[in-house]
Formats: C-alpha cells, sequence, structure tokens
C-alpha cells in the first residue's frame, strides 16, 4: 500500500459524496462518516514509516513528490480525528440546513487537502494543496450568508495576500535552488547567505501568520470562526490554522534548518527571539480581548489567536523542552478548541441558534453530557492538571524560565490567567446559573453530537494523565528536526531540572478526592431544592431573569476595555477604505460613454506612433 | 516513610490553617476592645455545622465543593513543610501554582449552580481579586525562579539554607516587599474582604452553603491561608529544616499581617485592582528587571 492511495481515496471520496447526496441522504451521511474512519485507519498503518514517493513527473519538468515522516504522520493523524469527529458532529447539526451535499463536500475537501499539505515533499504540490484548502475554507465560512460572506471575504483577501507571500518566496527558491523538493533544499540553502533565509523567512511567515493568525496578521479570525457553521468553526480553529503553525515548523526546522535558523541575527534581534516576542504579544491581549466578548464563538474564536501564540513561542524558543511543549499544545489545542466550538455548536442547536452568553443560562440541568465536555475543554484550555493543556503549558513555562526569559513567561502566565477568567464566564453564562423560563424544555444534545464530544474529553484527560503516549512521538519529531531527546516515560517527562510526573498527581487528587468524599458523605443528607429556592435577604426571587450575567467582571471591563481595542484590525479598515477610495479614484475613467473610450484610444495611438517616431524602438 | 508524610502534611496544614482563622479573629477582636471568641471557636463551628441539615442544589454543587479542597489538600503534598516534601519530586512550584487553581475554582463551579445572583457576584469578585493579586505574584515567582534557576521550591529552600534568606538578600528583597503587599490579597482579610462582604452580597459564594458544606468551605479557606502564606516562607523566609521551626515562621508572618491590616476599612473591587495592580505589581517588576540585571 502506498501513500498515493491515501490521497485518492480522500480527494476521491470527497467528490463522491457530493453525488451520493444526489441519491439518498442516508447513503451520503453514512459514506461521508466511514470514509473518514477509513482514513484515520489508513494514517495510523503508516505509522513510523519513512515514505517518499514520486507523485507526478511531467509538471513543468519538475518532479512532484509525497513525502511521509513522523512530522506529517502526526499532523495527519491530528487533521483527520478532529475532521472525522467533526463530520460525525454534522450529521444532526446540518440536517435541517440547505445545500447540505455541498456542506459534506466541502469539509471532506478540506480535510483531504490538508492531508495533501502535510504528505507533499515538494514546495509545488504543498501549494497548491494549500491553494484547495483556502478555497473551500472560504466556501464554508461563508456557508451560513448575511453576515458570514463579509466574513469569508475578509478571509480569503487575507488568505490570498498570504499566498502571494508564499509564492514569493518558492519561485525565489526555485530560482535560487534550482529545485522544488523539500530535503534538496534544505541541502543547497545550508551555503546561501543569512540575509537571504531572513528573505525567505519573511516571505513564508507572512502567509503562515496570516493562515495561524498570529498578532498582527489575525484579522480575519475573529470573523471567520464566529460566523462559520459550528462543526467547521472546529475543524477551522482546531487544525486549519494549525496548518500555518506546520508551515512555520517546515520552514524553519525543515528547510532552512535548525543550526542555521537560531544563528541568524544576535541578541535581542535574531528572528527566533523576535518571532517569540510576536507569540508573547499574540497570547496576551487577544486573550484580554476575549474576555470582553458576548458572543460564545467570538469568545472562542479570540482564544484561538491567544493559544496560537503559546505555540509560537513555544516552537520558536529552539530548545528541545520548548519544542515538544510548542508541539503538544498544538495537538491539545486541537483537542480542546474543537471540543469548545461543537459544545457551542450542541448549545446552538438545541436553543435555535442562540449563542449569547447574556441571554443563556443554566444549562446544565437541561445538557449534562454536553456541560460536562464544555467543562473538560475550558480545564484543557486553562490548563488545569490532568488535562493535557498543562502537559504543554508547563513544558512552555519551564523552557521560557530556565531559558531565562521572565518576561515572556510573565506573558505566558498571564495570559493562562485571562483564559481562567473568560471561561469561567463561558461556563457560568451558559451553563450555570438561572436556567430562563423559555429554555425549560430544551432537551439534551442528539446522540451523534454526544458521541464526538465525549470522544473527544476522553483524549483530552487520557493525553492528560498519560502525557507520554503523545510525547514520544513528539520526541521523535524534534530529535528528526536535530534537537538532543527528551527523557519520556508513559507517565511525563524526567529530566534534571525537574521532572513531572502526571500520574502521582493524578492518584494524589483522586485519593484527596476520596477522603473530602468519605467526610462529605459522613455528614447528613443534603435535601435538594430547586433554583427558585433561594437566599435573597428576605427578598422573593424574580421568576424569570435573576441571573447576572452582563457584564460580568465589569468592575474590571472598566479598567481595561480602553486599552484592548483591536487596534490592528482598524489600520487594516482604514487601509481597506482608502485603497477603495483610490479605486473609486481610477474608476472615473470609466464613465460609460463611447466617446470618451474613443478618445482614450486615439491618445493611446498616439502615444505609440510618437514613442515609435523618436526613439523607433519597434 | 512517604506515607507517613503524606498523612502529617495535610494534617499539619489543617491543624495550623484552622488555628490560624481563630487567631486571627481574637487579635481582630482585640483591636477593636473586644474580648472575642475563644480561639478554638472555628473547630467548634465546624464540629456543629457538619451536624447541621443542610441543601443542595445539584451534583456540581456538591463536586465542585469537594474538588476545592481536595485540590487544596494535594497542594500541600507539594510545599516543603520543614523537611516534609513528599511528592515534590514530581512536579515543581509550577505544579504548585496550577494546582492552588482548585480551591476557588472549585468553589466557582459549586457556586455556579447554586443559581443565585449573590454567588455569582461574589465568584466574578474572587476571580477579578486572583487576577488583581496574580500579576504581582506571577513577577515574584518569576523573580525567584529566574533568580535560583530553578522551578524546584526543594531547590529554591536547599539553596537560602546554604547562604541566607531571599527576603535578606539583595534583588529579592524587593520581590519580597511586593509579595508581603499582596498578602492581605491572597488570604482575602482585610481590606480585601471584598469577595464575602456580608453587609453587600450576603457572604457571596457562601450563600447558598449551609451545614457540612459551610464546613468544608471553612476547611478549604483554612488550608489556604496556610498555603498562601507557606510559600511565602519557602520562598523567602528560608523554609526551615524542621517542621516546628516552620510552622513558627508561619504563625508570626500571619500575626504580624493581621495586625497590620485589621485597621483598615474594606475596599471596592476596583480600589483594591488599582491598588494591586499600582505598587505591588511596580515593586515586583522593579524586582524582576533588579534579578534580570544581577544575574547570578
Amino acid at each position: 500500500m502506498s501513500i498515493e492511495i491515501l490521497l485518492i481515496v480522500a480527494f476521491g471520496g470527497a467528490f463522491l459524496t457530493y453525488f451520493l447526496g444526489k441519491i439518498s441522504h442516508i447513503l451520503r451521511d453514512a459514506f461521508a462518516v466511514l470514509l473518514s474512519c477509513a482514513l484515520i485507519a489508513f494514517i495510523s498503518y503508516f505509522y513510523g514509516k519513512d515514505i517518499e514517493r514520486p507523485l507526478y513527473v511531467g509538471f513543468l519538468e519538475m518532479q512532484l513528490l509525497l513525502r511521509l515522516n513522523t512530522l506529517s504522520w502526526f499532523f495527519a493523524i491530528t487533521v483527520s480525528t478532529v475532521g472525522t469527529l467533526s463530520i460525525i458532529f454534522s450529521l444532526s447539526y446540518i440536517r435541517q440546513r440547505e445545500r447540505t451535499d455541498f456542506y459534506y463536500f466541502m469539509m471532506l475537501l478540506v480535510n483531504a487537502s490538508m492531508l495533501g499539505i502535510v504528505l507533499s515533499g515538494d514546495l509545488v504540490s504543498f501549494y497548491i494543496f494549500w491553494e484547495i484548502m483556502s478555497w473551500s475554507a472560504f466556501l464554508l465560512i461563508s456557508y451560513n450568508r448575511g453576515p458570514a460572506l463579509a466574513a469569508g471575504m475578509k478571509y480569503i483577501i487575507m488568505s490570498v495576500i498570504g499566498s502571494i507571500g508564499i509564492l514569493i518566496g518558492i519561485l525565489s527558491i526555485y530560482t535560487t535552488c534550482g529545485t522544488i523538493h523539500m530535503t534538496q533544499i534544505a541541502a543547497q540553502l545550508t551555503a546561501a547567505s543569512s540575509r537571504y533565509i531572513i528573505f525567505i523567512i519573511i516571505t513564508f511567515s507572512v502567509g503562515f501568520g496570516i493562515k495561524s493568525a498570529m498578532v498582527p496578521l489575525h484579522t480575519w479570525l475573529p470573523d471567520a470562526h464566529s460566523q462559520a457553521p459550528s462543526p467547521f468553526s472546529a475543524v477551522l480553529s482546531g487544525i486549519l490554522i494549525k496548518m500555518g503553525t506546520y508551515g512555520f515548523l517546515l520552514i524553519m526546522y525543515v528547510i532552512v534548518g535548525m543550526k542555521l535558523f537560531l544563528g541568524l541575527g544576535s541578541g535581542l534581534f535574531s528572528v527566533n527571539y523576535i518571532l517569540c516576542f510576536l507569540g508573547a504579544v499574540t497570547a496576551v491581549i487577544p486573550t484580554f480581548i476575549a474576555l470582553l466578548q458576548n458572543d460564545a464563538k467570538r469568545l472562542l474564536a479570540w482564544h484561538s489567536i491567544g493559544q496560537i501564540g503559546y505555540i509560537i513561542m513555544g516552537i520558536t524558543l529552539g530548545t528541545s523542552l520548548s519544542i515538544a511543549g510548542g508541539i503538544f499544545h498544538l495537538l491539545n489545542h486541537a483537542m480542546f478548541k474543537a471540543l469548545l466550538f461543537l459544545t457551542v455548536g450542541a448549545v446552538e442547536y438545541r436553543t435555535g441558534g442562540v449563542r449569547d452568553l447574556n441571554s443563556l443560562g443554566g444549562l446544565i440541568k437541561r445538557m449534562p453530557v454536553t456541560f460536562t465536555a464544555a467543562l473538560v475543554g475550558a480545564l484543557g484550555i486553562i490548563g488545569v492538571p490532568l488535562t493535557n493543556g498543562f502537559v504543554s503549558k508547563w513544558l512552555i513555562y519551564k523552557s521560557l524560565i530556565l531559558e531565562q526569559h521572565p518576561f515572556f513567561a510573565f506573558a505566558a502566565f498571564i495570559g493562562t490567567w485571562g483564559t481562567l477568567l473568560s471561561f469561567y464566564k463561558f461556563l457560568h453564562n451558559m451553563f450555570l446559573g438561572q436556567l430562563p423560563e423559555k429554555y425549560k424544555d430544551v432537551e439534551k444534545a442528539p446522540f451523534s453530537m454526544q458521541f464526538s464530544m465525549i470522544i473527544f474529553s476522553i483524549v483530552i484527560i487520557l493525553t492528560g494523565i498519560l502525557p507520554g503516549i503523545p510525547l514520544k512521538v513528539i520526541n521523535a519529531i524534534q530529535t528528526s528536526f536535530g534537537f538532543g531527546p527528551l527523557h519520556i516515560t508513559i507517565w511525563g517527562i524526567i529530566s534534571e531540572t525537574g521532572t513531572i510526573n502526571m500520574v502521582n498527581i493524578f492518584f494524589a487528587l483522586i485519593g484527596a478526592c476520596v477522603i473530602v468524599w468519605l467526610i462529605f458523605r459522613a455528614g447528613p443528607k443534603a435535601t435538594k431544592i430547586t433554583q427558585d429556592n433561594n437566599y435573597a435577604a428576605g427578598a422573593a426571587i424574580p421568576k424569570d431573569r435573576y441571573h447576572y450575567t452582563v457584564d460580568f467582571y465589569n468592575p474590571l471591563y472598566r479598567m481595561i476595555a480602553p486599552f484592548l481595542r483591536d487596534f490592528v484590525d482598524e489600520f487594516y479598515m482604514r487601509l481597506a477604505k482608502w485603497i477603495q477610495g483610490l479605486g473609486n479614484g481610477v474608476r472615473r475613467i470609466y464613465t460609460g460613454d463611447v466617446g470618451y473610450y474613443v478618445i482614450y484610444i486615439i491618445l493611446f495611438l498616439a502615444v505609440l506612433i510618437f514613442i515609435q517616431m523618436k526613439w523607433s524602438i519597434w | 516513610m512517604r506515607i507517613v508524610e503524606i498523612v502529617v502534611s495535610p494534617i499539619i496544614a489543617f491543624v495550623i490553617g484552622i488555628f490560624l482563622l481563630g487567631l486571627s479573629r481574637k487579635i481582630m477582636a482585640r483591636i477593636h476592645w473586644r474580648y472575642g471568641p475563644p480561639i478554638t471557636q472555628p473547630v467548634i463551628d465546624i464540629i456543629k455545622l457538619f451536624n447541621q441539615t443542610s441543601m443542595s442544589h445539584g451534583r456540581l454543587f456538591n463536586l465542585g465543593i469537594i474538588l476545592s479542597l481536595a485540590g487544596s489538600m494535594v497542594v500541600v503534598l507539594f510545599l516543603p513543610i520543614g523537611k516534609l516534601h513528599p511528592l515534590s519530586g514530581s512536579g515543581g512550584l509550577l505544579v504548585i501554582l496550577y494546582l492552588m487553581l482548585f480551591g476557588p475554582l472549585g468553589i466557582a463551579l459549586s457556586g455556579g449552580e447554586a443559581a443565585n445572583p449573590n454567588t455569582s457576584i461574589g465568584i466574578s469578585r474572587t476571580l477579578v481579586l486572583a487576577l488583581g493579586y496574580e500579576l504581582p505574584l506571577i513577577l515574584i515567582l518569576l523573580a525567584v525562579m529566574s533568580h535560583y534557576r530553578s522551578i524546584s521550591i526543594v531547590e529554591i529552600v536547599r539553596a537560602q539554607q546554604e547562604t541566607h534568606w531571599s527576603l535578606l538578600s539583595f534583588p529579592l528583597v524587593v520581590p519580597g516587599i511586593a509579595y508581603l503587599l499582596i498578602l492581605p490579597a491572597i488570604l482575602g482579610e482585610r481590606p480585601f474582604e471584598l469577595i464575602k462582604a456580608p453587609q453587600e452580597i450576603s457572604s457571596g459564594p457562601m450563600v447558598e452553603y449551609g451545614g457540612k458544606y459551610l464546613a468544608l468551605a471553612t476547611i478549604q479557606h483554612a488550608f489556604s491561608s496556610f498555603i498562601s502564606i507557606a510559600l511565602f516562607v519557602n520562598l523567602f523566609l528560608g523554609g526551615s529544616s524542621n517542621p516546628g521551626f516552620f510552622i513558627m515562621k508561619v504563625i508570626v508572618v500571619f500575626v504580624v499581617e493581621v495586625l497590620i491590616n485589621a485597621v483598615f476599612p474594606r475596599l471596592r473591587i476596583e480600589q483594591a485592582i488599582r491598588y494591586l495592580w499600582r505598587w505591588p505589581a511596580l515593586i515586583a517588576f522593579a524586582g524582576l528587571i533588579l534579578v534580570y540585571i544581577f544575574k547570578r
């Protein structure tokens, strides 16, 4: 079995799903789920293999190449897992909507193109798959129409700018090195001047930075994530923006190479230090902007940017510990952020499209499984021990502190506190507090939704208690970059500068919980009461709206809100206005009157004749 | 041996924590020219509360309070008390910092299900205040960790015992002072008792707790008081080589703190944040810069 079959199945299956949908909806749904599960099985089969195969030879006499190694395997399995669970979630989410065939087609196409990106071994096929991903994502972002169209437009404009950056990089590399194969480029670039390499890194960083939504290239993300259909938001935030970080890993450590990359510039002005600084900014400011949001999905979207900051800090700091932390956090973020978007999707589905944090409440009583999933996801993104987010953040903090970057570490810590505050608000305003009358009969989420959410929750807890499972693969990736191996065991990491043992922490917590629970049980049994039976200092509790949600952290908002405008977005918008004005000015030339056009043509010919007579060029 | 330590550490923390609660009420009363309750009053309260009936709002209401107390108990296992540090080999200061989240988070989740607006307001204040003191606290901890180039609290204590206390050595005295300035906020003592504020929001997060719930919440408060002072003693007062001296240091720090703060009236939440982000944060920031400049 070879890997081109994998891509053929992925792409062919996507097209086939569209046509099956014309025959029967059930057939299409079953096929879409089976196809995604088959892809997971396929990819798992390739675990630990190192394959390089020519895909197609005749493209402008360049050889297109497929290549599978630990790095691409890791990304491929993440892509296919999140993709599959989102498809399963979609089964009930999208059922009553229109254009469902198109929806499934695009979902599968995005997943297939992402597999293509991570499996391509040369820059041209990388770029082709990258464009397929960008455009099919655009179609899905604007699936809901209305404000989603504007969000999609913003996304695709920024995406195209990024693609141009990548294209310039690829063309420049091809003219310099005469090859498009990543391994051959890597060999040739060792002799290149550091100025040239900085140029290459900047051009690629524009593209990858836009896709991974790094500040100041993030402005498309909050709109796109909140407007897309929820299962696709999960894919978008979980894996699509990770393609940007995959690109960063590729350009930094595969193409340019570790030694060369970490040696660029010096001291505070080295390239990796600057990128790390951008990562720190990305980790703090968007997180606190998220705190001010009232739309559940917009809140999650801003946190996606914030968490990308941690990943960027991890992978650009450039020690074996930090790279492992960065890549692990990337996997974890894919899991818990996808889960969180799915829980919002489930709430939205049951409450008739409501995701305003100020009008929900008390849903824990009606949707307990969804609440539990949201809680696990929130604990994961905060990084509470026993979830995977804790281990990856621990690795990043530790490497920042031991590498003597206390200010970056400060950014990482304070970002975490912002995350804690906004995720408590997220949980409280949706699931806790008083249940409004109108949501009294909300049903629990359908099975397919619960299934995806439960699987994600299990993965988050499991990799939190036994982080050795993913860290083993991650260790192989970072040794392939040329970093020193870490001492990984199934329960954590052993090192002289600080060991972590999640299993011990797990048993300590479980033990303590059991003891406290026994004490709790020993007391007299509590009477169960309803939400109306509350102490309000003698006042009667009004029946419906008695839920403290609006401006949940009011005193804090008043202090920090003035500093947390998205200045970058405002700047881009002003730029866009200016360009539009320029375009309007230019458009005045086109009056619509044929007489003017005749004059233009005659003037143009006159100029040509004048040039010919004066200098006789032709 | 380790099993004994695992059992003994939380017991010490519990006893001392409860004692500190009683002590603070007594000292406070004497400053107010009252006689005050006996020092054992919190113990009497807990026993009494355990025998009373109580009300529950649901599963998370029960689970949250259990998780909160369990989390605080586990922190003690990672924190050196004299020579007792049974689990510190499984993770360092960063783990302690994160395990300390369980206390407020558990209460917050439990209180959230209570569906009482007073609770929600109290929790909102708790978390905002926590953000307020965490900002200087993180700067302080980073200064200490960068200075000793270690994330292991046992290493930090050992380094101090070989030389001298951090509070008496040059760059670290600055973050030490900042820690003393934010300590009342961490403890929730005056003038930062705005979370409970009985006259305004009927005890905030505690309003729906009664009977055994209130007892567990009181025990949790005792644990967290002990932990926040024990952290200071370990990081700045050189810990100790035996638990007796360690406990002495904890009590002295607590009494000094109570004596100073007993005379202040309660702050509003935004005044508290403004204070915490001004002087303590500035001093802590200066401390971190000094540590960064005077690298060992």
